[in-house]
């Protein structure tokens, strides 16, 4: 017999898919979506409305909704000035706005990552999505560990189907095909008259991975805002930082963090280099940084090195710290005029540019005497005179100049009112005669009236540090591989079907033997096989080769044996275990 | 039948969501920083440690007082100073600086509580972090401060507490009684009548 496949494609792949969808995940969100009213009259009311409402949070519209308010909630945040951030800011807010800040406070305003609404709009969030994939992933596991479903009665109204006669008996057609399924690692599921197999439950499992590991990021980002901080410090060459609030600038604990949870090490910056393109386009670009440290990882412990570059980070008890900026600090030595020495560090000045380092910056000096004095000004590497105005030209310090502007009266520190030390309220001081005209290091400008006398001593370079500890950042990364392997294992792998029946051909629809295939012409009552196949998503690409190529395998692995069981007898009942 | 799109659907959405949960986790990350210009890379005040309005005043009873450990230093005039050796009398250890505003304003009031309990066994030490030897001797000609401090710019003393009770903020300032246990700590700009009273309170308490 010479009939050969007649695979054929019968519907679209949506009529296909809407074919497919009658176990599983589909099944259970119709019972969970039929009886709502039903249940609320005839149990009791609570539990109806408390379905509702748990099916309301967990749907979609009201996951964006939250997306959306939390998006609206934080603009507030970026808009006012922030008490974990600029507390320098908000009290300058106060100041501006009487009336409004207290009213502001209220709400949380100033605090709008920490404020309770905040927090409410967040886990609304978090239990809408936890209550979307939870169930999903039950509902996944479960689908892949189900086994395939019963055969279809017409194999022939599935997308894929095709057909062939053998001369074996229907039993003996049914365990070869489903041997060779097995064979190529579908799992099978036999009845009388049919086979069921069913493989790619990977896709299954990817796509349960998927969720799970979606819900393991959320976890995992939690954790982090819990238990996880960050901080900014700015380092002056020689000095020390420990790792204690009154050490870092800028601390932003997690909600859960107090104090005594900030692992106390300390560290020490010896040395900062930086090294820059001297010339050709990127001439002043830096080339290379680094920061040469000590540190500790308690008190009193013993001190190793490291040497801190961009993107090498310092790991010190799960804490990382990284490098993330420079500049220079002049020194600076103020005297009265009697020559006691009233303040004499070094002062760090904010790079207003990258190509020549200019960088900005106040001196504060609230014990000089008889009047505290503050100084604004700048400081110039590469110091050159442009068209009347001071400019660094190279942010190397191969000319180093400062020039200050001075001015004497009450720095407004002594009120107890925090203020940044990057800026000067001169509101109640006075600008003092003398010209801002560079200083070389070793120069000093000698103020009018007994005010004293500024010097300034040389300068030094800084370095601010970023410290992060974030204990959900490992399991967020894994989660997020976890995630990126389930969806690419989902979408590589598709859930596919193969359906066999057998049984006896109606004899008056097929043709005589045309090739003399002496078994099958022999057979006087030849089996019909029908094979049919389905897969679960909409692209169908691939598998109709796949199906083509199984089918002709089925063909031959039958008809081969029923023409070795013609010859020699039981061998293909030993070799296809019925299933069941 | 036409059950499997309903659920694709919701999985598309839950897709959709969580890219809008990334975006919006973006969007926060940019609002946070967005607060103070250079805030960012460099300190956007020297003092966000100490905020005003986060004073707290804690009294710790005897029997629930955490051990002091032991640290020492170099004043700012360079004698050493140990506080195991203070053992004995009730130690006062404020934590300052010249460069603090609430310590500026806090200053008259130690000074004058130092010469109030200077017949009674009360140490008072001063611990100057995040400041130089000379803009922190200026600051005590200023105030007339007449105890010593140690010099620690490095923060090391504050880091010697952080088993026990760290400071929280700059200015903090820790009672510790004469057995060597921390029994009060204020956090944030003292007052003379509320230190005075935790100071009585203390010395009663243990004699």
């Amino acid at each position: 017999m010479t009939q050969d496949l007649a695979g054929r494609k019968a519907s679209s792949g949506e009529a296909g898919s809407a074919g497919v969808a009658g176990d599983g995940a589909g099944a259970e969100t119709a019972a969970d979506a039929a009886p709502p009213a039903d249940l609320a009259s005839r149990r009791f009311g609570a539990a109806g409305w408390l379905r509702w409402i748990w099916r309301q949070l967990t749907s979609m519209r009201t996951a964006l909704v939250l997306l959306f308010l939390l998006a609206l909630a934080s603009i507030p945040g970026s808009v006012l000035p922030q008490q974990g951030i600029d507390p320098a800011a908000v009290s300058q807010y106060y100041a501006a706005h009487p009336a409004l800040a207290p009213f502001l406070a209220k709400l949380s305003g100033f605090d709008v990552f920490g404020a309770p609404w905040f927090a409410a709009i967040y886990l609304l969030l978090f239990t809408s999505l936890a209550g979307c994939v939870l169930p999903r992933a039950y509902r996944l596991a479960r689908s892949s560990r189900q086994p395939p479903p019963r055969a279809p009665r017409h194999l022939g109204k599935l997308p894929l189907a095709a057909g062939f006669q053998t001369s074996g008996a229907p039993d003996e057609a049914l365990a070869a095909a489903a041997g060779l399924l097995r064979r190529r690692r579908f799992r099978i599921r036999a009845g009388d008259d049919w086979v069921s197999a069913e493989k790619g439950y990977l896709h299954e499992v990817g796509n349960l991975l998927f969720h799970v590991a979606l819900l393991g990021l959320l976890v995992s980002v939690a954790l982090g805002g819990l238990f996880g901080y960050k901080a900014n410090k700015l380092l002056v060459e020689g000095e020390t930082v420990a790792n204690t609030p009154v050490g870092l600038d800028a601390f932003h604990p997690g909600r859960l963090v107090s104090a005594s949870d900030l692992q106390p090490f300390s560290i020490t910056l010896r040395k900062f280099t930086a090294r820059y393109i001297a010339s050709g386009a990127q001439r002043g670009q830096p080339s290379w940084f680094g920061a040469s440290i000590r540190y500790n990882s308690r008190y009193g412990g013993p001190q190793r090195g490291y040497d801190l570059r961009v993107n090498h980070p310092l790991s010190v008890d799960g804490v990382q710290v990284f490098l993330i900026g420079h500049g220079y600090a002049p020194v600076f030595k103020v005297t009265d005029a009697r020559g006691v020495v009233q303040f004499d560090q070094a002062v760090p000045f904010i790079p207003l540019e990258q190509s020549g380092l200019t960088s900005a910056g106040v001196v504060k000096v609230p014990d000089a005497r008889p009047r505290q004095l503050g100084f604004a000004g700048v400081f110039l590497p590469t110091e050159i005179v442009v068209g009347g105005r001071l400019v660094s030209a190279f942010p190397a310090p191969d000319y180093p100049r400062v020039s200050l502007v001075s001015y004497a009266g009450n720095l407004g520190l002594d009120s107890g009112q925090p203020q940044s030390v990057y800026s000067l309220d001169t509101s109640r001081m006075r600008q003092l005669a003398v010209s801002p005209r560079p200083l070389a290091p070793g120069q000093s400008i000698v103020l009018p009236d007994g005010l004293g006398k500024l010097t300034f001593t040389g300068y030094r370079q800084w370095a601010s540090l970023a410290i992060t500890y974030d204990p959900g950042q490992l399991p967020a990364l894994v989660s997020a591989l976890t995630a990126l392997a389930g969806l690419v294992l989902s979408f590589l792998v598709r859930r596919r079907r193969i359906f066999v029946r057998a049984g006896p051909a109606a004899g008056a629809a097929h043709a005589g033997p045309a090739r003399g295939d002496a078994d099958v012409a022999a057979d006087p009552r030849p089996t019909a096989v029908e094979l049919g196949g389905l897969t679960r998503s909409d692209a169908a690409g691939g598998f109709e080769t796949e199906f083509a190529e199984l089918a002709s395998a089925i063909m031959q692995e039958v008809r081969g044996g029923a023409a070795a069981a013609g010859q020699s007898g039981g061998e293909v009942a030993a070799a296809g275990a019925k299933g069941e | 039948m036409t059950r499997l799109p309903r659920s694709a659907r919701r999985a598309a959405g839950m897709t959709l969501a969580i890219r809008g949960l990334l975006a919006s986790a973006a969007l926060l990350g940019l609002a946070s920083c967005s607060g103070g210009a250079i805030g960012q890379n460099t300190p956007g005040g020297n003092q966000p440690n100490f905020v005003g309005g986060s004073y707290s005043s804690t009294y710790y009873p005897p029997g629930s007082r955490p051990a002091a450990p032991r640290v020492s230093g170099t004043t700012l005039t360079g004698a050493r100073f140990s506080l195991a050796a203070q053992r004995g009398s009730l130690v006062v250890l404020n934590f300052w600086g010249s460069w603090c505003a609430p310590c500026r304003r806090e200053a008259p009031d130690l000074a004058a509580l130092a010469s109030y309990f200077k017949a009674a066994p009360v140490t008072f030490i001063g611990d100057n972090v995040r400041d130089s030897p000379a803009s922190a001797l200026a600051f005590e000609r200023t105030f007339g401060i007449g105890y010593p401090s140690i010099n620690d710019p490095g923060e090391q003393v504050a880091l010697a507490f952080h088993g026990a009770v760290p400071p929280a903020a700059i200015p903090t300032t820790l009672l510790i009684d004469r057995t060597g246990h921390i029994a009060g700590r204020v956090v944030g700009e003292a007052s003379y009548r509320g230190l005075r009273a935790m100071i009585a309170k203390v010395l009663a308490g243990q004699s």
